[in-house]
């Protein structure tokens, strides 16, 4: 390459990276802080001093005490205090070079404490500081509250804490939120933060973006929307979720459980009620669940075991493996295969890949697509079993002491019959028999070999 | 080695240059906003370029195999 080609190269890269440049300044995505500081994370940097002053008053007790408390860049804490007084302790941290510039500026950040029928409004002159433009500072407050209290709290670029109070209202951004040991009812709303609840003794309602959500001893339903970023949720009661973008974990959930989820996995064990799952491009793991599973995954696998209600799992791109079931089953697969092993209720699975179903009670009706099917009953066969495999063949294995009347047909392979007990004739590709002197039907078709033989499942009858 | 038979980056320049004309025009007119069209269609330089040099060696390599 010449010098003029690498020189023109250099040029036009130039000219894009100031374009880019010019781009981001104009979007605000380069941000200066006042006096040069920048502000990385939603927080100051650089030399700093803290003053602290507090103030209390007393509050009227007779009636629900409705805390308000409006922040940004600083932390707010709400605790149970003592008796029918609010007591705010506010702490400054001002960014300037030296203690006499930040103890001026830190005189002129003042508290504001309102109270009118029966709210109490908290909050500083931020935004009426003289200078604050060019003066990096941060307010924390941590206030004490009666415990019968409700509070509501916005906070920007700070984290919030609440706990021990009866009722919660939390918008936040640019920092974490925690709440903990809550008699009523809590909403939360967080953007770019991570958020806490644990220990809630009524409803949940919380929203998050950006940022991961941890749920922990909640009593009351809760409503969780959560978009970019993990919701795990542990020992909790019935809740909806919405999971966008992230990562979704259940554990010990004491009623139903309802998951919207989009490109987000969802493990979930030891739900007491029903779950109702549906996601996308990721996979569902499914353990002890007390009622019925309704699982539909676009682009993933739905993987379920120890299942006492029924189950229907929709999957596309992926299959379905599952491991005991006392309902009935129903699983349709697009594109991927199914694997099952103790299916008590009967099954019904239409499927695009191998299936292959090892121990099973009731009635099964199995269909698939380019795949071979495997049959191995948990016990005699006294239900209708019936399979069928285009681009595929058969198999069926029979226990001793079935009753059926068998009805079997293969296109293009071979009839094979492995059976002394089963009477059967056989023309034109078709073979009919009976066993046990009848009952059942078993119908098996398949393109290629059909085959039954003795035999079934080796699983333990009923397992631990 | 035979003789280049245009110059891309110059005929890449030359149309960067009207294009951008152009757009300043338009911007100017309060028809377009410049910035944004720029910084979106700004990596086109890179896929005109890079197309002009391609047309310039099949046009030489078809050259070269002429007697």
């Amino acid at each position: 390459m010449s010098a003029r080609k690498i020189g023109f190269l250099i040029l036009i890269l130039v000219f894009g990276a100031v374009v880019e440049t010019a781009w981001s300044v104009r979007e605000n995505r380069f941000y200066f802080g006042p006096e040069g500081l920048r502000i990385l994370g939603g927080r100051f940097y650089g030399p700093s001093f803290t003053f602290e002053e507090s103030t209390e008053r007393a509050v009227s007790g007779d009636q629900e005490l409705e805390i308000e408390v409006r922040n940004s860049f600083g932390n707010v804490r709400i605790l149970p205090g003592e008796g029918a007084s609010v007591r705010v302790d506010l702490r400054k941290v001002v960014f300037r070079p030296t203690e006499e510039k930040a103890r001026a500026f830190a005189e002129r950040v003042e508290l504001r404490f309102e109270e009118e029928d029966g709210r109490v409004r908290i909050s500083t002159n931020r935004n009426d500081v003289p200078g604050r433009d060019k003066v990096g500072f941060e307010t924390h407050l941590d206030v004490h509250v009666p415990a019968t209290a409700k509070a509501v709290v916005g906070n920007d670029h700070g984290s919030v804490e609440v706990s021990g109070i009866a009722r919660a209202e939390i918008k936040a951004s640019y920092g974490d939120v925690h709440v903990e040991r809550i008699e009523g009812p809590v909403s939360i709303e967080a953007r770019h933060g991570d958020v806490h609840a644990t220990e809630l003794g009524a409803e949940l309602s919380l929203e998050s973006r950006h940022g991961d959500v941890e749920v922990v001893g909640v009593t009351g339903h809760s409503t969780l929307d959560v978009q970019h970023g993990a919701l795990t949720v542990r020992r909790s009661a019935t809740f909806e979720a919405k999971a966008f973008h992230g990562a979704f974990a259940a554990e010990s959930v004491g009623g139903d459980l309802t998951l919207e989820a989009r490109h987000a996995g969802a493990v979930i064990a030891d739900v007491a009620g029903s779950v109702d799952v549906q996601t996308s491009y990721e996979s569902v793991r499914l353990e002890r669940i007390g009622g019925n599973v309704t699982a539909r995954v676009e682009h993933g696998s739905v993987r379920a075991e120890g299942v006492k209600g029924a189950l229907t799992a929709e999957t596309t791109h992926d299959g379905v493996w599952l491991d005991g079931v006392s309902g009935r089953v129903e699983v349709a697969v697009r594109g991927g295969g199914v694997e099952a092993r103790e299916l008590k209720g009967g099954a019904h699975v239409r499927s695009r890949g191998d299936v292959s179903i090892d121990g099973f009670g009731g009635t099964i009706d199995v269909e698939t697509e380019s795949g071979d099917i495997l049959l191995k009953p948990g016990r005699p066969i006294t239900e209708p079993v019936t399979a069928s495999a285009r681009k595929g063949a058969v198999r069926l294995e029979v226990p001793a002491g079935s009753r059926f009347a068998l009805e079997a047909e293969s296109r293009h392979g071979e009839l094979v019959l492995d059976v002394p007990e089963l009477e059967s004739s056989s023309g034109n590709g078709r073979i009919t028999g009976t066993m046990g002197g009848g009952g059942a039907t078993v119908l098996l078709t398949a393109d290629e070999d059909v085959t039954v033989a003795p035999g079934g499942s080796a699983l333990p009858a009923e397992r631990p | 080695m035979s003789r280049p038979a245009f110059s891309p980056e110059g005929l890449t320049l030359g149309i960067s240059l009207v294009a951008m004309g152009v757009l300043w025009t338009l911007s100017n007119l309060g028809q377009v906003d410049l910035l944004y069209t720029l910084r979106t269609w700004w990596p086109v330089t890179l896929v005109l370029w890079g197309g002009l040099e391609l047309v310039d060696l099949a046009i030489r390599r078809a050259a070269s195999r002429e007697p």
